[in-house]
This record gives structure tokens, C-alpha cells and sequence, in this order.
């Protein structure tokens, strides 16, 4: 493999990666908050996508599209905390878990009713030519998509350390029950975390639209999202964005390396590894229960 | 312990259920066939999540092994159905060791991703493997025959039958007994197990290797019943589904199993109609039991029996945290 091959293969690794890192943070802020991981954040990208190509059908000029997915989103995710989320956030972990997933097939049902299976897609802000600079290729939707990335990073970890939201989210994560003897309104941090999640999950679904289309599937993204927070240990902002960057990185190396066939093995087979010997992935602490 | 009474009548309602099938037309025995099927699914995975407390994500996927190897010992080497379906399920079972092995260490969630990942890496793997396989096109099962003699619709039934009672007389008194009492038990309380002598580790695997070859039967019956298998069949949206068949039922209970799985069989008959909005219809109920129901339609049943009875029923033992 020639360096310049690499290089172009890095820089595809790491917008693609970009989009897993956005997937883990959306899954990454509301575990944090309430403990709730949610299995259909997936579909909320998909959501994002679907906001965004009826919204671009309407000839809507590409900052209000952007603005008006980030709204939805955030409104989507309130009205899904509020309405099955609260019921059962006391639940045994079980329901949880297959709640979340049961959320994102009711999404991708309706979706599939309303749209159908056929294909749409929708136009990066900057156009698809590609933009040459010492002697490699950038495609200006991947540049945006990591522009997009590096911003939404910074802005929540910015949140998270100077917002009173933010610190009122961190503490509710600590311990829910003195946050509230705190007066910290817990129901409004959950309400919040959701909204954001929701937000950024709806932004990657804007954003990956122009590279892989608009159809019902693109939830299978989770998967990706999921590894990636794993690698980056389930709570940690930037362990989620370095674990995003690094599951694009794989996938797009091993897809050369190894051969189309079975290299779509390779991130669930990191997925098993990671799990039985590092469950706590390599930026989160051990979580040791006492007895 | 089930009395000589008892076990005297709930044979010869077998017997008899089994006989009122024989005047069926060919579809309705072949749709009792499914919900069989179905009910051995959901009884194994009852066994794991309802009584162990283990979430798992791919029960599908053993069912997957079972209906694969089966089908293919019966197609390249010619093995009769009644060797090649206990051979798939020992597969089955030996993969949920695998799984369990590791699974022993983790919980919930983790647990959830660990069975998602290992969905994904099966079908990958059956996608992959063409040449053997099929892939995405799925493969055709040889038909079951004894003797040279392939088996109609009805044949088939008797065996899914058979088999059917005997996954549900085998869990009744499993639960029945100290096994029953040790995933239980695991289930309310690792430590407390853990403090009375219960190796938790290898009661955690054993669930997962039974639940496995409960499934890896499941798998190779449906194969021999449909005659066709493809991945498609076995992928998250079939694990979702077994694992909608024990909540509207009733966790932890072989009762709820059965009932879970046969009203939910029969639902796709009745949504026919309406067959675009099935999936979402089948999601709403699900989310509506999590919700609403969470002990499932196995405790309006004992609602029914505490009434008919009168107050002094033993009381039941219940699944939840």
C-alpha cells in the first residue's frame, strides 16, 4: 500500500468514523444521565435523514434544513422520554433494553409504511467535487461532516463543564437521589439529555445522508455507534469520539486488507473481544460492584 | 409434582388434541405446525431471560444453527431428518455454551450487545458462506421422509407435535426442580446464589446451552415444515419477536410461553388485511405489554383460576426484577 493510498484511506476512515462518533455521543449523553441506553437511536437517525430530505423537497435553503432537523430531533426525543421512557425508566434493565429497540422498530415501521423501500437521497451543502490539495482527494461532505463533528464535540463538552445543565446532567449521573436533594429538577435533566441525544442522532442522519442515501435501513448505523461507545466506555464524551474515529478506520482498512467477504465481521468480532476482556472499553472506568 | 390424575388427563388432551388436527385441511395443520415451532422457541428462551434473568438478543440465531445444520446433513450427506434435527440442536447447544461462556461474565446491557454482535456475526457468516449456505438466497430443505416415504403435512404436524409436548414437559419439570430453583434464584439474586452454594457462572451457561438447543430443534423443525430457509428468517427482527412471545405471555413461566406464542402465531392470520401494518402492530403490543402488562396475559389467566378456585391457591411464583 502506497502512503498516498493510505492516506486517502484514512482521511475516508475518519469522516465515515465521524458519523460513528456522532451515533456513540447521541448513545453516550442520555446513559450518562439515566442510565437508559437507547437501542433506537438508530432509527432516530434515520428519522433525521427523512426530516431532512422532506424538508429539502420544500426548496428550503440548506441552514434552515439543518436548523429544523436539530429541532425536530431534540422534540422527537422529549416526546419519547415523556411519553414511554418515564414509565418504565424504574423498570428492570430487560424492559428497558427492549423497549428502546421496540421505539426504534415502531420508527422505522412507520417510516417504511409512509416512504416505502425506494431509495432518495439529497445533496451535500458544498456540491461533490472533489477538492484536490497536495495531491489528495477531499470529498467536501466527508470535510463538512468532520467540520459538523468537531463542532458538536467541542460544544458538548463545553456544556458539560460551564452550562448549568450541564453540570446538573453530571450530577444526576453521579447520583440521581442527592442531585435531587440538591433541587435539581431530575425530570427536566432526562428530559434534556434525551433532547440532545435525540438532536445530534437527527444531525448524523442529515449528514450521512448525501454519502449513503435515504432508506429505511440506515439505522443498522447503531451497530457501528454501539461498537464505537464501547470502545470508548459507555460514558466518556471523548472516549466516544476517538472510538467513532476508530471503527471507521477499521472498517475502511480492513475492507482492504482483509477483502470484501468477511470484513464486515471484523468490527462484531471486536465487539465480542472488547466485551469479555475489556467491558469498560479503554477510556471508562471500571464499574466494580460491591456485595 | 404432577398427580397420576393429572398427568393422566393432560395426556389424553394430547391425544386428542393431536386427533382433532387429523380432519384439518393442509393449511391450518401447517399453521398449527408454525405455532408449535413458535411455542418451543419461546419456551427455551423463557427458560433464559424469564427464569435465569439473561437478556438475549439471538435466540434466532440458534435457531438459525439448528435449521442450517440439519438441512444441510440431510442435503450433502444424506442424514434422515430424525438424526440430522437432535444433531443441529447438539450444535446449537455446544454455540450457546459459547456464548454463555462469556455471557456468565456480563450483564444487561452488555449481555444485550454481546447477543446482538453474535447475531450479526451469524448472519455475516450465512450471507458469506454461499457456496454452502446459499447466502441471501436461502436453500431448499430436502423433504423429511421415514423409510423412503416423504412425510405429508399431517406427518409433519405429529412430529412437531411430539416434540412440542415433550419441550414443555421437560421445562415444567426442570422448573420444577432444583435446576428450576438455581435459575430462579440466579435470577433474583447473584450473590444470595452465590452465598448458598449455587455456582452462578455455570448455571448462567447451562440456560444459555438449553435455551440454545431448545431453539436449535425449533430451527430444524421449521426447516423441514416450511422447506425453505434463508437468513432473513433468523435475523434481529425473528429474535424480537420470540422475545414478544414471553412478555405478552408471561415472563418466567412455561404457561405464559405457550400462551404468548400461540396468540401471537395466529395475529399475522388475523392481520392479513392490513399486512403492511403487521410489524408495527406486532412493535405496539410489544411495547404495550413492557409498559402496561409487564407480568404478560399468563397472569389474567391466574386471575381467572384464583376465581374460579377460591382463595386458596397457592401463590404464584412470580418473574420480574
Amino acid at each position: 500500500m502506497t502512503t498516498a493510498l493510505a492516506l486517502q484511506l484514512a482521511i475516508a476512515g475518519i469522516s465515515v468514523g465521524s458519523i460513528y462518533a456522532l451515533v456513540a455521543l447521541a448513545i453516550v449523553i442520555p446513559f450518562k444521565a439515566s442510565g437508559v441506553l437507547n437501542f433506537g437511536q438508530g432509527e432516530i437517525v434515520t428519522l433525521g435523514a427523512y426530516a431532512a430530505l422532506i424538508l429539502t423537497q420544500m426548496a428550503l435553503p440548506y441552514p434552515i434544513v439543518l436548523a429544523g432537523v436539530l429541532v425536530l430531533g431534540a422534540v422527537g426525543g422529549m416526546v419519547i422520554e415523556r411519553v414511554l421512557i418515564r414509565p418504565i425508566v424504574k423498570a428492570p434493565e430487560f424492559t428497558l433494553v427492549i423497549a428502546t429497540f421496540a421505539i426504534g422498530l415502531l420508527i422505522k415501521g412507520v417510516i417504511s409504511v409512509r416512504f416505502g423501500d425506494s431509495p432518495n437521497t439529497i445533496d451535500g451543502p458544498f456540491g461533490t467535487d472533489p477538492i484536490v490539495a497536495a495531491g489528495l482527494r477531499f470529498n467536501p461532505t466527508s470535510l463538512w461532516i468532520l467540520a459538523c463533528t468537531a463542532l458538536v464535540t467541542v460544544g458538548v463538552i463545553l456544556f458539560f463543564r460551564y452550562t448549568r445543565l450541564g453540570k446538573a446532567m453530571r450530577a444526576v449521573s453521579v447520583n440521581a437521589e442527592a442531585a435531587r436533594l440538591m433541587g435539581i429538577r431530575v425530570g427536566t435533566v432526562y428530559r434534556w439529555s434525551w433532547a440532545i441525544s435525540t438532536a445530534i442522532g437527527a444531525l448524523a442522519g442529515l449528514l450521512v445522508a448525501p454519502l449513503i442515501g435515504i432508506n429505511p435501513e440506515i439505522g443498522q448505523l447503531i451497530l457501528r455507534g454501539l461498537l464505537a461507545a464501547v470502545i470508548g466506555g459507555f460514558t466518556s464524551v471523548p472516549g466516544a469520539i476517538v472510538g467513532g474515529i476508530a471503527v471507521g478506520l477499521i472498517e475502511t482498512f480492513s475492507g482492504v486488507l482483509i477483502g470484501s467477504a468477511f470484513k464486515n465481521l471484523v468490527p462484531f468480532l471486536l465487539l465480542m473481544v472488547l466485551l469479555v476482556f475489556r467491558p469498560q472499553g479503554l477510556f471508562g472506568a471500571a464499574d466494580i460492584k460491591r456485595v | 409434582m404432577a398427580s397420576r390424575r393429572t398427568t393422566i388427563l393432560a395426556l389424553s388432551a394430547v391425544v386428542l388434541f393431536g386427533a382433532a388436527a387429523a380432519p384439518l385441511g393442509s393449511y391450518p395443520v401447517y399453521l398449527l405446525s408454525l405455532a408449535m415451532i413458535n411455542i418451543i422457541a419461546a419456551v427455551g428462551l423463557n427458560l433464559l431471560t424469564g427464569n435465569s434473568g439473561q437478556i438475549s438478543l439471538c435466540h434466532s440465531s440458534f435457531m438459525a444453527i439448528g435449521a442450517y445444520t440439519s438441512t444441510l446433513l440431510a442435503a450433502k450427506l444424506g442424514v434422515p431428518f430424525w438424526a440430522a434435527i437432535p444433531l443441529g440442536a447438539l450444535l446449537a447447544a455446544a454455540m450457546g455454551a459459547l456464548v454463555g461462556a462469556p455471557a456468565s461474565r456480563l450483564e444487561g446491557i452488555y449481555l444485550a450487545l454481546a447477543t446482538l454482535g453474535f447475531l450479526q456475526i451469524v448472519q455475516i457468516v450465512i450471507e458469506e458462506l454461499a457456496s454452502l449456505t446459499g447466502g441471501v438466497r436461502g436453500l431448499t430443505v430436502p423433504k423429511a421422509a421415514v423409510a423412503g416415504v416423504a412425510l405429508g403435512e399431517y406427518a409433519r404436524f405429529l412430529i412437531v407435535f411430539g416434540c412440542c409436548t415433550l419441550a414443555i414437559w421437560i421445562a415444567n419439570n426442570l422448573l420444577a426442580s432444583r435446576v428450576g430453583r438455581e435459575l430462579n434464584a440466579v435470577r433474583l439474586s447473584p450473590p444470595a446464589a452465590q452465598a448458598l452454594g449455587i455456582s452462578v457462572g455455570r448455571v448462567k451457561l447451562a440456560a444459555f446451552a438449553l435455551a440454545a438447543a431448545y431453539a436449535g430443534v425449533a430451527g430444524g423443525l421449521q426447516a423441514i415444515v416450511v422447506g425453505f430457509i434463508d437468513p432473513v428468517e433468523f435475523g434481529v427482527s425473528a429474535a424480537l419477536r420470540q422475545i414478544t412471545f414471553i412478555v405478552v405471555g408471561g415472563m418466567g413461566s412455561v404457561a405464559g410461553s405457550v400462551i404468548g406464542a400461540a396468540v401471537l402465531s395466529g395475529l399475522p392470520e388475523v392481520l392479513r388485511p392490513v399486512k403492511e401494518y403487521s410489524d408495527l402492530i406486532y412493535t405496539l403490543i410489544l411495547l404495550g405489554f413492557l409498559i402496561f402488562i409487564p407480568r404478560g396475559l399468563v397472569t389474567v389467566w391466574h386471575a381467572l383460576a384464583r376465581r374460579l378456585r377460591g382463595p386458596d391457591v397457592p401463590p404464584v411464583a412470580e418473574a420480574g426484577q
